[in-house]
């Protein structure tokens, strides 16, 4: 029969010191419990808010206007070139730049697909501004069709409330690039000169209607005149849009922020945040927890040291000793570890079935990534404890 | 297995404390299957050489070899292999685990690399007359009784020598006899080579050499 733990277990003081053991245990399994949930909780954030943050690269991204007041409503609201220079000179801003508005008319149709006409908008902006840009995003002069990116409020707006109020089919995000569009631009003189249009893309980012700027550019050129207008919308580039200083800067120059579309971001922000800290704070208790373990098994080697020092002694091989000692605790730490997985498993379902309602955005089971830290974990606790073991015995 | 001593001596000792003895100082050569006999008064070191031979200590000058190994190249690893196959002992202060009873202290011997069965502790146990102490704990038996289990634990094993220090010292002269003969009996089976460190010379120990420390 070969040797096991059995055979030395009489001549260790394993049982002594049983608080400080079940205290360890507690320890580590509360520390797991905070570290596997938290790391669920962190992968459901970003499944639920995956979409809808138009924060991207650490940056915000706001635009600004001037305050329309009934003081001033008479007044220019746009911005000149100095204006756009200052703002471009914050230390809060690392980016500025115009969204260039049409200077003519446009009116679009759906053709048969969606028979309405309306009188439309176009603006433009530098590219890296826009937060999704597909390839086809280009236009150049003599090509008939205009590519298009509309905000996805417009079209969330249209399905709900234009189409069916007008009897008009509804369409998906994906489905939308398919209707083409007229646009039909009218010059000062009244003569039309017409375009297709077709939505190439959705922001969630920027509230209008975008075309390519080297269209508008020409369009303004070529309809409206060369006379040169100032943008009255100006779309900052910022690492905090929420920064006091930059803050107090636009309230004193008495520009209006819409920052709607960065306040969900930072909600996610946030709850990362926290989510990391509680990460941080399973951490930190599964750390404490394993040194409290360290003490128990170095009080019991210590308490058993004449006992294992004889068994050297005799003929027991100390390596053998480590291994067997440390062996015996792998099945503890597999059920301290195991219970934690399977409690998260188990909030993970309640979470997904009862507080978000079974969105099918949302998995019932946990996440392969955190299966893999409790593996980690098991490793990581079996390989400290070996160690920790061979260097006390070898110490004898 | 062949055990040499290449002018060994404890390195607390003063070379003219020693000039006498057939052992310090000298190259000494232990093979397998001879009987030796170290005789030396108190305080001459016999211990000390016991300890010296098993690896325990290192405080001395001069070299021991294993088959032309030098032992004090070894590691606990390796030391602890000889120990299981090769060497066996009975230290003069026992070295039992007190809180253990007695079979517990000769199973964990035997079954480190088991030579005999179970049922030879019985065998071996009865031989020297402490049977019926088997299931006690070891702190209740007396000296002698606890000398009669470090023997039998030491008998438990594969061994080319058995180092023996001072055995019998809290032994009468029936029980010495029935020790050593117990002993000689299991040394004969493997062929093993006894050293035996005495105060005085030991009758009932047919040894080939007699060497005085």
């Amino acid at each position: 029969m070969a040797l096991s733990y059995k055979n030395i277990a009489p001549f260790l003081s394993a049982g002594q010191n049983r608080l400080s053991r079940w205290l360890s245990y507690t320890g580590l399994a509360v520390g797991v419990l905070l570290l596997l949930c938290s790391i669920q909780m962190y992968v459901n954030i970003n499944k639920l808010l995956k979409d809808k943050n138009p924060r991207k690269d650490g940056y915000d991204y706001i635009s600004v206007t001037k305050l329309i007041t009934n003081d001033n409503m008479a007044e220019d609201h746009s911005f000149t070139d100095a204006e756009i220079a200052e703002l471009k000179k914050q230390k809060t801003v690392d980016d500025a730049t115009p969204l260039l508005a049409n200077k003519f008319l446009v009116k679009a149709t759906g053709g048969s697909t969606i028979p309405f006409t309306t009188d439309l908008f176009l603006e433009s902006i530098e590219n890296n501004f826009i937060d999704t840009v597909p390839a086809d995003f280009k236009w150049q002069e003599g090509q008939d069709i205009v590519p298009v990116i509309i905000s996805s409020d417009y079209l969330e707006l249209y399905n709900t409330v234009f189409a069916p109020g007008k009897d008009l089919p509804q369409f998906s995000a994906k489905s939308i690039s398919s209707v083409r569009i007229q646009l039909e631009c009218y010059t000062a003189a009244g003569t039309t000169k017409t375009f297709k249009a077709s939505v190439v893309g959705l922001s969630d980012r920027i509230n209008s209607v975008l075309v390519p700027t080297a269209f508008l550019q020409w369009a303004n050129g070529q309809l409206a005149g060369p006379a040169k207008t100032n943008p009255s919308r100006i779309f900052i580039k910022t690492k905090d849009a929420n920064n006091p200083e930059l803050l107090s800067f636009l309230e004193q120059k008495n520009y209006h922020v819409n920052k709607d579309k960065t306040k969900f971001g930072r909600v996610k922000q946030i709850l990362q945040a926290i989510v990391s800290g509680l990460s941080g704070f399973g951490i930190l208790v599964i750390i404490l927890a394993m040194l409290l373990f360290s003490f128990y098994l170095q009080l019991m080697i210590e308490r058993s040291k004449d006992n294992l020092q004889l068994l050297i002694t005799l003929g027991y091989s100390p390596g053998w000793l480590s291994k067997t000692v440390a062996a015996k605790w792998t099945p503890v730490y597999a059920i301290i570890i195991l219970i934690p997985l399977l409690l998260t498993a188990i909030f993970q379902w309640i979470f997904q079935q009862f507080a978000m309602n079974g969105r099918d955005d949302l998995p019932v089971y946990i996440h392969w990534s955190v299966a893999l830290i409790a593996v980690l974990l098991l490793v990581l606790s079996v390989t400290v404890n070996y160690r920790l073991v061979k260097k006390l015995l070898h110490k004898l | 297995m062949q055990i040499s001593l290449q002018q060994i001596a404890p390195s607390f000792f003063n070379k003219e404390n020693y000039s006498g003895s057939e052992v310090w100082g000298k190259t000494v050569v232990f093979n397998k299957g001879e009987n030796l006999h170290v005789v030396a008064p108190s305080g001459s070191g016999k211990t000390s050489l016991t300890h010296f031979l098993y690896g325990l200590r290192t405080d001395y000058t001069g070299d021991i070899l294993y088959n032309n190994e030098n032992i004090k190249t070894f590691d606990k690893e390796k030391f602890s292999l000889w120990r299981k196959q090769h060497i066996s002992i009975v230290f003069q202060d026992m070295r039992l685990f007190t809180e253990q009873t007695v079979l517990q202290n000769l199973e964990i011997k035997r079954q480190l690399l088991p030579y005999h069965d179970e049922n030879k502790i019985t065998c071996m146990a009865r031989q020297l007359g402490i049977e019926n102490k088997l299931t006690k704990c070891c702190n209740t038996c007396s000296y002698g009784e606890q000398q009669r289990i470090a023997i039998i634990r030491s008998l438990l094993q594969p061994f080319d020598f058995l180092l023996l220090d001072e055995p019998f010292s809290h032994l009468d002269d029936v029980n010495t006899k029935k020790a050593m003969a117990l002993i000689e009996e299991e040394a004969a089976i493997r062929n093993a080579a006894i050293i035996l460190n005495d105060l005085r010379k030991i009758d009932h120990l047919k040894a080939e050499r007699i060497l005085y420390l």
